[in-house]
C-alpha cells in the first residue's frame, strides 16, 4: 500500500457571492495542469444568499502510480486540513471552533475584514464579536497564522475576495506548483482578468512580504480624534484620555451653539471633578471619562436645527462623493429623508409656544404640514436654503421647549453624579452611562427618554436618597444593558422589577 | 436564469475518449445524453438544478439530438412525464430535490412502479440531508421500498456515477422498474473528471417520430383489477430479474482486504468518507486499497441476498455503514443472515448515531467503537483522534468565550421581498400581531433576524391551506405568505381554491417577484416575457405581467390588491385593511417586485453600454449621515440589508456604532421608505451619481454651487 502517500487537504470558508466556487475551480484547474489528481466539493445551497459556505480541495501532492485512482474525501476532516483560508473573521472563528485549524499542520489564511451578521448590527448598542478573540485563538491553534485585508486588497484592484484569497494561498506556499501556473489558469476564465491577476498579485506580494517580516498586518491606525480645544487647567490632575474625551466635549458643545455654550459644559464638569475623589482611581478616572461623553453628546442632541445644519454643511457633500467613490466630472444630487413630527417642532419653537403646540397635540389634534414624509434635496437651492433656515432656528434654542426640557434633566443627573461619586465611583461610572439610553428620534426617542426615567426613578433617586449607591451599582449596570436589550423593553421591565439589592447587601453597606 | 452554463454546454459534446471536467450533477447530464434518452423533466431545487437548467440552456444540442426536455411546474408533474417509459421503448429521466419531492411526486409514483415500465425510467433526486440541507431530514429509501423502485446511491466519483446512469437505465429495462438515483449534495456538487462516450440520439425522439401511439393493454393501467397482478409481478417477477441483473454487472463491488475476519457493507455514497476514516487508522490508503475488506453498494436496494451472505459468511462481525433512519438495510441484512443462519455478528446504529450526516469523524467514531471490540490494535488510533480534536474544539471554544453569533442565509441587497416584511412589522405594531403561516421560498428567510416571522411552515405551496384550522379558531385573522413559486406549484390549488371553495375569511400575501428566485431564478408561467423586461429596463419588469392577478380574478377572488413591493407605506396600509376589514371572504395581496438579481443581471449590461457610448447615467444609492445618527440601529431591525451595516464612529464621543451603508447599495428605496413609514430618523439621505452629465445639468450644478457652496 501506498500508506505514506496523503492528499493535501484545502478548506475555503467565504459568503455567498464572493467567488468561492470560482476559486475552488483555480485550485482544480491550476493542480490539473500542473499534472496532479484534484477534486473539489462545496455546499452552497441556500447559502448562496449571502450566508456561510465552505469549498473543500483534495489533491494529491505527486502524480498518481500507474494503475491507481485516488480516493478523495468530500468532507473536511478536523485536525486534517493543511490549507484553510477564510475570506471574513467570524467565519474563521466558526472553523476554530469546529477544529478544522490544528498547530500540527494547519497553515490559516484569515482576511481580517468583517461582514456583520444581522444578529450583531440589529443591537440596540454594540452588538460586534470581538475580533481579537479570533486572532488569539488562531494565533494559538494554527501552525502558521497569517491574516491581512483580502476585501480590501480586491477593493483596491477592482476585484473581488477569490482573487486575493488565490494570491494569498500562493503567497503562502499552499501549492506545490509555481505562481505563473495560477496566473495561466486565472488568464483562462472569463471576464476581469486584468482586475483578479492584480487582486492575485497584491495579495500574494503581501503574505510574501509578511512572512519575510514576522508580521502580516500592520496595527490598524487609531480613529483620528480630530482638532480639539485645549482644556483648562483645572482638569491637569485627570488621566489624559479623560481630558481628552472633556476636550472633545468642550468642541463639541461650541460647535453646537457657541463659547458660552462650551463654557457651562466646562463647568459642569469642573463641578463633578471637584465632588470627585482623587481620579488617580481608575472607577473614578471612568466615571468622570464617560461623564464627559454623555454630557457633551447630551448637551448637543439633535434637533431639527441641528440635524438642518450638519446636513448642510459643505464637508459632509466632499464625504459623500468619497464614500460613493465617486469620480470629480460626475455629479452628485442628494435628497433628505425627513419627516418633522409636531413634537419636533415644539421642540425647537419657544417655550410658550411650543407648550401651547404639546396642549393640541395632547387634545388629538394636529399641525398642518406635518408628519409627512419630506424627500428634500439639500443640493437644490431652494432645499438647501430652506434646510439653511430651519438650522437657524439654533439660535434661539436657549428659549426653546425641548431646551428646557433637557437642561432641568441634565440638571437631575448632575446632581445624582456628584452625589454618588464620592460615594461610590462604581455607582457613578454605571449612572455616567445611563444618558446612552437617550437616543434616537421620534418613538426611539420617546421610549428611550421613558426607559432612562424609568431606570433614574427606579433606582437611582432611592439610591441616592438612601446612601446605598454601593449596593445598587450591579442593579444599574444591569438595568442600562437590559433597556438595550430589545426595542419592546420587556428586558427592562424584568430587570427593574426583580433586580433588587436584597436587604442583606444593603445592610453590609 | 441566475447562472449560464455556455461552458458547461460545450463539455456535453464531448466524444468518445475525450475528459469531461466538472460537476458531479452536470456529468450526469452527460452520461444521459450518451445513454440516449428521449425526454428529460423535472423541478428545480438543490443540488440538482443545474441537471436541468443546463439543458434548458442547451437548446441546440437538445434539437440535434431530438431529446425532448421539459422544466414542469411541480414534481408530480415531472414524475407523471415517466408514464411515457411505460408503453414505449424510450428512455427517460426526471430529477428534484428529494424528500420533498419525492413526496410531491409519490402519487404519480405509485401508479408508475405498479404498472412497471419498458423503456428505461430513472429519477435522479438530490437526497437534501446533512450539512448544508434545506429540507426535513427523511430517506427517499423508504419510498424505493413501498413502490419496488430500485435504489441506486454511487460511489462518489464521476466515473461511477455516470456508469451507474448508464447501468440504471439497463437495469429498469431488465426488471420493468423505474429506477431512482440518489445524489447527495456534496457529490452532486463534487468537481471531478471522467472518460466520456460520444451521445447517443434516441431511436424515438422528437426527430424520430411515432408514426402511431401504442396498443390498448389494460394491464399496463394502474387500475383494478390489475394492480393486483401487478403486485404479484413487483416480487415475483422484477425484484428477481433486477438482483441477477445486479449480480450479473457487478453493481456492487467488493475490495477485499487482509483482516477477513471482519467487513464493512456501506452505502456507495459514502464510500469515499469511509476510505478517509481508514486512512485515518492505517487501514487504507489514498487510493482505497484497504485491510479491511468492504463490500459497496452501489444499488442499495433491492439487496442481492446471495452477495450480503457471502460476504459475511466466516467472518466474526461486519459493521454496516447506513446514513440516516431508519436502519432499513441493517434489517435487511439481518434478516438475510437469519434466514441463511449465518451468525456473524452485525454491528451498525449501535456504534453510529441514528440520525445525520455520516461524514468522515462520525464513520471514524462508529469505526473506532468497532475496532475496539474486534480490532483492538487500531482502535487507539481512533481514539487518540477523537482526543485531538475534542482538546482542539475545547481550546477555540475557551478563548473565544462564548459562541459566535450565527450567519444563516438573508435576502439579497435590494431584495423586493424584504420591504413587505418591515411593512407587516409595522402594520403588526398598529393591529397587533397575528398568525403567520409561511411557506417555502426566499421569503422564508423572514424567518431569520431581523424579522423572525412564521408560525409555521408546511411544505411548498401549502402556507394558505396550512392556516385554514388556526383561522378557526383565530380572533384576529391569520395571514398566509407565499411566492409566486410556491402559487403555481401547489398554492393555488391546494390553498386558493380551498378558501373560495369554502368561502373562507383568509388574507394571502403572494410575493410576484416573477421566478422561482430560491432555486436560481428559473421560470414559471408568470415570468415576464423578454420583450416585457427589455422595455422594463430598470424599473420592475413584473408590474405589467399579470398572469397572477387575472387567474384570481377568473377564480372570483373578492379581494385583490397588487401594491408594489418597495411602497412600504402603502403596503402597511394593504395588509391592516386585509387584516382588519369587514369585507368577508379571501383576501390577496399581490406584492410586485421583480427578483433584484433578474433586475441588475438587466441592467448591469445596459449601464455599462450607456457608460461606453457617453449617454447621461444615473446611478442611486442610500447613506447615513453619521453625524445624526445615534446608534440606535432600529433602521436594522426593519431591514437588514447586507449592505446595511454598522461601523465604530468616527466621533470620538460616540461609544455606539453607527450605521452606514456600504457601496454595494444598489439603491434599492427601502432605505427611504422605511424612514418615512417608521418615521426613523434624519440621517438618511439618496445620492443621485450622475456620470456623463449633460451640459444643462453641469450648468445647474455649477450656479448650485456658487449659491450654496454645497455639492
Amino acid at each position: 500500500m501506498e500508506k505514506a502517500l496523503a492528499p493535501t487537504t484545502i478548506l475555503v470558508a467565504a459568503l455567498g457571492g464572493e467567488g468561492g466556487s470560482v476559486l475552488a475551480d483555480w485550485i482544480v484547474a491550476s493542480a490539473i495542469r500542473f499534472g496532479l489528481p484534484a477534486q473539489s466539493t462545496s455546499v452552497p445551497g441556500v447559502a448562496q444568499r449571502t450566508g456561510a459556505t465552505s469549498y473543500y480541495i483534495e489533491l494529491l501532492p505527486q502524480p498518481a502510480p500507474a494503475g491507481l485512482e485516488p480516493v478523495f474525501a468530500l468532507v473536511p476532516i478536523a485536525g486534517r486540513v493543511d490549507v484553510v483560508v477564510s475570506s471574513e473573521l467570524l467565519e474563521s472563528g466558526r472553523l476554530l471552533e469546529r477544529g478544522f485549524i490544528s498547530p500540527d499542520r494547519t497553515t490559516f489564511i484569515s482576511s481580517s475584514s468583517r461582514v456583520l451578521t444581522t444578529m450583531e448590527k440589529m443591537q440596540m448598542g454594540d452588538g460586534r464579536f470581538d475580533n481579537e478573540r479570533i486572532h488569539d485563538t488562531a494565533r494559538e491553534l494554527a501552525k502558521n497564522y497569517i491574516h491581512l485585508d483580502l476585501e480590501k486588497l480586491a477593493q483596491d484592484n477592482g476585484t473581488i475576495i477569490s482573487a486575493t484569497m488565490f494570491g494569498a494561498l500562493a503567497g503562502a506556499g499552499a501549492f506545490p506548483w509555481e505562481r505563473s501556473v495560477c496566473e495561466e489558469v486565472i488568464r483562462e476564465g472569463g471576464r476581469g482578468i486584468k482586475q483578479s491577476l492584480a487582486g492575485f498579485a497584491a495579495a500574494f506580494d503581501a503574505v510574501q512580504n509578511a512572512q519575510a517580516e514576522g508580521v502580516a498586518e500592520a496595527p490598524a491606525p487609531q480613529a483620528s480624534t480630530g482638532p480639539a480645544p485645549d482644556a483648562p487647567s483645572s482638569f491637569a490632575d485627570l488621566p489624559a484620555d479623560v481630558r481628552d474625551l472633556i476636550n472633545h466635549g468642550l468642541a463639541r458643545t461650541i460647535d453646537y451653539q457657541d463659547e458660552d455654550y462650551g463654557e457651562l459644559f466646562l463647568e459642569r464638569m469642573r463641578a463633578l471633578v471637584s465632588a470627585a475623589p482623587p481620579a488617580s482611581d481608575p472607577l473614578v478616572a471612568h466615571a468622570l471619562g464617560e461623564a464627559a461623553r454623555r454630557l457633551a453628546l447630551w448637551m448637543a442632541y439633535e434637533d431639527i436645527p441641528r440635524v438642518a445644519d450638519l446636513k448642510t454643511r459643505g464637508d459632509r457633500f466632499a464625504r459623500i462623493r468619497e464614500e460613493a467613490e465617486m469620480q470629480p466630472d460626475q455629479l452628485l444630487r442628494v435628497y433628505e429623508y425627513l419627516k418633522p413630527g409636531a413634537e419636533e417642532i415644539a421642540d425647537m419653537l419657544p417655550k410658550a409656544w411650543g407648550e401651547r403646540i404639546m396642549k393640541r397635540l395632547d387634545a388629538g389634534k394636529g399641525l398642518p404640514f406635518t408628519g409627512r414624509g419630506l424627500a428634500l434635496s439639500t443640493t437644490s437651492i431652494s432645499g438647501y436654503y430652506m434646510m439653511r433656515a430651519m438650522a437657524r432656528f439654533g439660535r434661539i434654542r436657549r428659549r426653546s421647549l425641548r431646551f428646557h426640557h433637557e437642561q432641568e434633566a441634565i440638571g437631575l443627573w448632575l446632581d445624582a453624579m456628584a452625589k454618588a461619586l464620592p460615594r461610590s465611583p462604581d455607582f457613578a461610572g454605571a449612572l455616567a452611562e445611563l444618558p446612552r439610553l437617550r437616543k434616537g428620534y421620534g418613538e426611539t426617542q420617546a421610549r428611550g427618554r421613558k426607559n432612562y426615567n424609568a431606570v433614574f426613578d427606579t433606582i437611582v433617586a432611592p439610591a441616592i436618597a438612601s446612601g446605598s449607591e454601593a449596593a445598587s451599582a450591579a442593579w444599574l449596570r444591569k438595568a442600562v444593558g437590559a433597556a438595550l436589550a430589545d426595542p419592546e423593553s420587556e428586558k427592562l421591565a424584568g430587570a427593574l422589577a426583580n433586580g433588587a439589592p436584597s436587604p442583606q447587601s444593603m445592610a453590609a453597606q | 436564469m441566475e447562472v449560464s452554463f455556455s461552458k458547461e454546454i460545450e463539455s456535453l459534446k464531448l466524444g468518445d475518449g475525450e475528459t469531461f471536467h466538472g460537476e458531479g450533477i452536470l456529468a450526469v447530464t452527460k452520461a444521459l445524453l450518451q445513454a440516449g434518452v428521449t425526454y428529460v423533466g423535472g423541478y428545480q431545487g438543490a443540488p440538482v438544478s443545474h441537471l436541468l437548467d443546463v439543458m434548458v440552456q442547451a437548446k441546440d444540442l437538445m434539437g440535434e439530438l431530438g431529446v425532448h426536455v421539459e422544466p414542469c411546474t411541480n414534481e408530480a408533474s415531472a414524475a407523471a412525464m415517466l408514464g411515457a417509459s411505460i408503453m414505449y421503448p424510450v428512455r427517460g429521466a426526471v430529477t428534484w430535490k428529494s424528500i420533498v419531492g419525492t413526496n410531491v411526486a409519490s402519487d404519480a409514483l405509485s401508479n408508475l412502479a405498479s404498472p412497471g415500465v419498458m423503456g428505461g425510467a430513472l429519477i435522479v433526486v438530490g437526497e437534501d440531508y446533512g450539512e448544508g440541507a434545506s429540507v426535513i431530514q427523511e430517506r427517499t429509501h423508504a419510498f424505493a421500498m413501498k413502490s419496488a423502485m430500485w435504489l441506486v446511491d454511487p460511489r462518489p466519483n464521476l466515473t461511477t456515477i455516470t456508469n451507474m446512469v448508464e447501468k440504471s437505465f439497463e437495469l429498469s429495462e431488465a426488471s420493468n422498474a423505474p429506477v431512482i438515483m440518489e445524489l447527495r449534495i456534496r457529490a452532486c456538487h463534487v468537481r471531478g473528471s471522467f472518460k466520456t462516450k460520444n451521445n447517443v440520439a434516441p431511436k424515438i425522439s422528437a426527430r424520430q417520430l411515432q408514426e402511431e401511439p401504442a396498443e390498448f393493454l389494460y394491464q399496463r393501467l394502474a387500475h383494478p383489477p390489475v394492480t393486483y397482478g401487478q403486485e404479484k409481478l413487483k416480487y415475483d417477477v422484477r425484484v428477481p430479474a433486477a438482483r441477477k441483473f445486479i449480480t450479473d454487472n457487478r453493481l456492487n463491488e467488493l475490495f477485499d482486504g487482509s483482516h477477513k475476519d471482519v467487513g464493512i457493507i456501506v452505502q456507495g455514497g459514502l464510500y469515499n468518507g469511509l476510505i478517509r476514516a481508514l486512512q485515518e487508522i492505517g487501514m487504507a490508503d489514498a487510493f482505497g486499497q484497504t485491510d479491511i475488506p468492504i463490500l459497496a453498494l452501489n444499488v442499495v436496494y433491492p439487496l442481492v441476498p446471495e452477495e450480503i451472505s457471502s460476504f459475511a459468511a466466516g467472518k466474526q462481525a461486519i459493521l454496516i455503514l447506513e446514513e440516516g433512519q431508519p436502519e432499513f438495510i441493517e434489517h435487511e441484512i439481518g434478516t438475510i443472515l437469519r434466514r441463511a443462519d449465518i451468525n456473524t455478528k452485525i454491528v451498525g446504529k449501535d456504534v453510529l448515531p441514528m440520525s445525520g450526516e455520516y461524514n468522515s469523524e462520525v464513520i471514524l467514531g462508529g469505526l473506532t467503537k468497532f475496532a475496539k471490540e474486534y480490532l483492538p490494535d487500531v482502535a487507539d488510533k481512533g481514539e487518540a483522534y477523537a482526543g485531538e480534536v475534542a482538546s482542539l474544539r475545547g481550546k477555540a471554544a475557551q478563548n473565544m468565550k462564548g459562541p459566535l453569533p450565527p450567519r444563516p442565509p438573508g435576502f439579497c441587497i435590494g431584495c423586493p421581498e424584504r420591504p413587505v416584511f418591515a411593512a407587516l412589522k409595522l402594520a403588526q405594531k398598529d393591529v397587533g400581531k397575528v398568525h403567520i403561516s409561511t411557506d417555502i421560498g426566499c421569503h422564508a428567510l423572514a424567518t431569520f433576524e431581523p424579522f423572525s416571522f412564521g408560525n409555521s411552515i408546511l411544505g411548498y405551496g401549502m402556507s394558505m391551506a396550512s392556516g385554514a384550522g388556526v383561522a378557526g379558531f383565530s380572533a384576529r385573522r391569520p395571514i398566509a405568505i407565499m411566492g409566486d413559486g410556491g402559487f403555481w406549484h401547489n398554492g393555488l390549488l391546494s390553498g386558493v381554491t380551498s378558501a373560495l371553495l369554502n368561502e373562507r375569511d383568509r388574507v394571502l400575501v403572494i410575493m410576484k417577484n416573477g421566478y422561482t428566485s430560491a432555486t436560481g431564478t428559473q421560470e414559471v408561467i408568470s415570468s415576464p416575457e423578454d420583450d416585457r423586461k427589455t422595455r422594463a429596463e430598470g424599473e420592475s419588469a413584473t408590474g405589467s405581467e399579470l398572469t397572477i392577478e387575472k387567474t384570481l380574478n377568473g377564480l372570483g377572488v373578492p379581494w385583490l390588491r397588487t401594491v408594489h413591493t418597495y411602497r412600504v407605506s402603502e403596503m402597511k396600509a394593504a395588509l391592516k385593511e386585509a387584516i382588519t376589514t369587514p369585507t368577508k371572504g379571501l383576501k390577496v395581496i399581490v406584492a410586485e417586485g421583480e427578483c433584484q438579481l433578474e433586475r441588475q443581471r438587466r441592467i448591469r449590461p445596459i449601464r455599462a453600454r450607456n457608460l461606453a457610448a457617453g449617454k447621461t447615467v444615473m446611478r442611486t444609492r442610500y447613506g447615513v449621515d453619521e453625524d445624526t445618527c445615534t446608534g440606535d440601529h432600529s433602521c436594522i431591525r426593519l431591514s437588514g440589508c447586507p449592505t446595511l451595516t454598522v461601523k465604530t464612529a468616527t466621533d470620538p464621543l460616540k461609544s455606539d456604532p453607527v450605521a452606514h451603508v456600504l457601496n454595494g447599495c444598489v439603491g434599492c428605496g427601502l432605505c427611504g421608505e422605511n424612514a418615512h413609514a417608521a418615521t426613523l430618523c434624519p440621517s438618511f439621505y439618496r445620492a443621485e451619481i450622475v456620470s456623463n452629465p449633460g451640459w444643462f445639468d453641469r450648468t445647474l450644478a455649477r450656479l448650485r454651487k456658487a449659491l450654496t457652496g454645497a455639492a
